[in-house]
């Protein structure tokens, strides 16, 4: 197939191409802000800026799913190639241009990493096969093989996320956009991704990531940056914070044999540590090692064996889901924080809202905010009931900027300052390299454990863990 | 096996790999699920007949244990309705509508236990129903399990932030009218994301294209030929028996 390729004023050849476009989504204001913008073969695009900037917007309207799937206001022209993608077919602009999502598990659509590669060759109308050939190709360019009969959704996060690349990859479109495709990667699994964009590229795609962790894909050589600023102001201030959910005394939370078993495969085995309160650490490990059933078991959600104490007795632990959209419901954000608080604290709800930027959101639904936001808020619920040892936040900078990543670190040390302890799950180095304690968890338990300085360069430590450490990370982490 | 959700816990919705039906094609399958949901209709000693051959095919292709399953999740409204017909009406209606709702939780064993939501769909496709309606529906059928699994989390979510009123009986209903739209209103929003993300998934490759070509195709053995041709012949002494 021949595919025409469109020049900007200036005569070069580019793949995509927009001017002026601008989106609007019928149920907020959030959207994006006029933008015209022109990436040629081969090239490497990041678009980044702050949460609700409207990189997911950008990168929808580029695959053209807005204005096909969307019904707000587009103004402005996006073209792929020699197609505007307004008037264009869904399908023939799906050839032009592939798009990884954010969540991997959510874009799965076979029961087998088989299928879900077939599934978009089907599409292309390929002969059988044509559809076999790219098949193994695919499977074996991704590492596939040993998989392919497996369920997607047994997969980790980055196998997941591998199998969504793989996916779209073996489409062969001459444009792929990734919407936030490292966020809920490890180190290990975000440099595998950052390497075959590399291939990509150097094989002529052109690569267009919209991502917060831009530090991975500064790794690609020939970057060029977009910052995107948004439709509404972020905040640019850190409010000072003052305390006012009451001091606590010491204590120690005091875990011993901790064993727990998913569907028959030990995910936890016999893990003993102690923390003491009035510190923040963070938990680093691989995907599907265990980070979230060991909150999940600290917060007495979880089946498990071994004794968990507080001084004694059980820990009083809020703990904030990964998706927050298990956790709202309520009609405003106020409703959602103060909801069945007996006799609440309004010193400490306005601090709240003030502390995690949502007090100009106080009377809007929580469920339409971004993702970072609902995160801030489902944080807020948790903390407006004052729970007494501490906090458990799974993967809390996840659809956070900076800012607000600085925000929930000074949130975090100002509770650990009032005595409590804090304990968060993550991927992000920068933000895991802030902590007081850093712990490394691997499949067989802690493989190290103390400050972030010593940890991080504990090289063998990460070497067993299977993960690597950045140059950038430490550098961030001082900074900050 | 497949191991669902975020808490990871494995459910044995799937597939029984190692059944003789496995590898049957899915056409044969629907017609021997059919068979057994159409003799609901049969009379009391010829149902008791039907279904003893039945549970013979159930042993032999290794899906008694499944069968026995679905049937045992059902247990509640069987003894409710056997005992709302034995007392209102007669023993004999009882026995008999117990027994066809077993039969058709076996039909739905033998049929869901053995296919995967591809050879549905092209089960369906056969059927002439549009692709557009038989993908959607594979994608339903392969989503059902994961329901489960959010409708947990979402309880365990809730609790965790405090937002779960504590056990005081059925008398303070105001607090349990919150905690089911504590628990309704994001498993109406999880599941409205979910399936919007694999909507967005599925045109992002093209699911819309008119040029679209199966990949796997049906195709009959000398198994689904011989399970036809018992189903018929079962079929026809049931019908023709005086």
């Amino acid at each position: 197939m021949v595919r025409r390729e469109r020049r900007d004023g200036d005569g070069m050849i580019s793949r995509v191409r927009t001017e002026q476009v601008a989106y609007r989504y019928p149920q907020n204001n959030h959207g994006l802000a006029p933008i015209s913008l022109s990436v040629g073969p081969g090239e490497r695009l990041l678009v980044t800026g702050p949460s609700g900037c409207g990189k997911s917007t950008l990168a929808r309207c580029l695959t053209g799913l807005i204005p096909h799937l969307y019904h707000g206001t587009l103004q402005g022209e996006v073209w792929l190639g020699d197609q505007r993608t307004s008037v264009a077919f869904l399908w023939r602009l799906a050839e032009r241009a592939g798009i990884v999502f954010q969540n991997p598990a959510a874009q799965m659509l076979a029961h087998s990493v088989e299928e879900e590669i077939v599934f978009g060759l089907e599409n292309l109308g390929l002969p059988r096969e044509i559809i076999a050939e790219r098949l193994e190709a695919t499977l074996s360019r991704f590492g596939l093989e040993a998989m392919r009969d497996r369920s997607p959704q047994t997969l980790s996060g980055g196998e997941q996320q591998k199998l969504a690349l793989a996916a779209i990859i073996a489409r062969q479109p001459p444009v792929l956009v990734l919407d936030e495709p490292l966020s809920m990667l490890d180190s290990t699994a975000a440099d595998e991704l950052v390497a075959h964009l590399a291939d990509l590229a150097d094989s002529g795609t052109t690569v267009i990531a919209c991502e917060h962790r831009e530090e991975y894909l500064q790794a690609l050589p020939g970057l060029r940056t977009l910052r995107l600023e948004g439709m509404t102001p972020s905040e640019t201030q850190v409010p000072a914070l003052h305390e006012h959910s009451g001091g606590q005394p010491a204590h120690r939370l005091e875990v011993e044999g901790l064993s727990v078993s998913l569907g028959g495969q030990p995910v936890l085995r016999d893990l003993s540590f102690s923390l003491d309160s009035g510190q923040v650490v963070a938990i680093v490990g691989r995907n599907g090692v265990g980070k979230t059933t060991l909150l999940r078991s600290l917060a007495g959600l979880q089946k498990h064996e071994g004794s968990v104490r507080m001084n004694g007795s059980w820990p009083d632990l809020g703990l904030v889901f990964q998706n927050a959209d298990l956790q709202l419901f309520n009609a405003t954000v106020r409703d959602e924080i103060l909801f069945r608080v007996p006799e609440p604290d309004m010193a400490l709800y306005e601090w709240l809202l003030a502390a995690l930027g949502l007090a100009r959101y106080e009377q809007s639904p929580p469920l339409l905010l971004s993702e970072g936001e609902k995160k801030r808020v489902a944080l807020a619920t948790v903390l407006m009931r004052r729970p007494r040892h501490g906090i458990l936040l799974d993967e809390p900078s996840l659809g956070q900027d900076a800012v607000h990543k600085a925000m929930l670190i000074r949130l975090a040390r100002s509770l650990a300052g009032s005595g409590r302890l804090v304990i968060l799950t993550t991927h992000d180095l920068p933000l895991a390299a802030q902590a007081d304690h850093l712990a490394l968890l691997g499949p067989a338990g802690f493989v190290t454990s103390g400050p972030p300085a010593g940890v991080l360069g504990d090289d063998a430590a990460w070497a067993r863990l299977g993960l690597s450490v950045p140059p950038w990370v430490s550098t961030v982490g001082d900074s900050s | 096996m497949i191991r669902l959700g975020t808490a990871g816990k494995t459910r044995n919705l799937a597939l029984v790999e190692d059944s003789p039906l496995r590898r049957a094609d899915p056409r044969t399958k629907l017609a021997l699920s059919l068979c057994a949901s159409l003799a609901v209709m049969l009379s009391l000693e010829k149902l008791v007949i039907f279904m003893g051959l039945y549970v013979l095919l159930l042993l032999w292709a290794k899906l008694l244990p499944e069968a026995a399953r679905q049937v045992w999740r059902l247990k509640w409204v069987l003894l409710v309705l056997f005992a709302v017909d034995w007392i209102f009406v007669s023993l004999d209606l009882a026995v008999i509508i117990t027994l066809r709702l077993i039969l058709l939780a076996g039909a739905f064993s033998l049929f869901f236990g053995t296919t995967t939501p591809s050879e549905l769909r092209l089960a369906l496709e056969w059927l002439r129903i549009p692709y557009r309606y038989a993908f959607s529906i594979s994608l339903a059928f392969q989503s059902v399990g994961l329901l489960d699994d959010e409708w947990r989390t979402i309880r365990e979510a809730q609790r965790a932030r405090g937002a779960w009123s504590q056990p005081t009986g059925w008398r303070d209903v105001a607090a349990r009218v919150r905690d089911l739209v504590a628990l309704a209103v994001p498993a109406v929003v999880l599941t409205t994301k979910h399936a919007w993300a694999m909507t967005e998934a599925a045109y992002a490759r093209g699911f819309d294209s008119p040029h679209r070509q199966p990949y796997r195709r049906l195709a009959m053995g000398r198994l689904d030929w011989l399970l036809l041709a018992a189903t018929l012949a079962v079929a026809a002494t049931l019908v023709l028996w005086r």
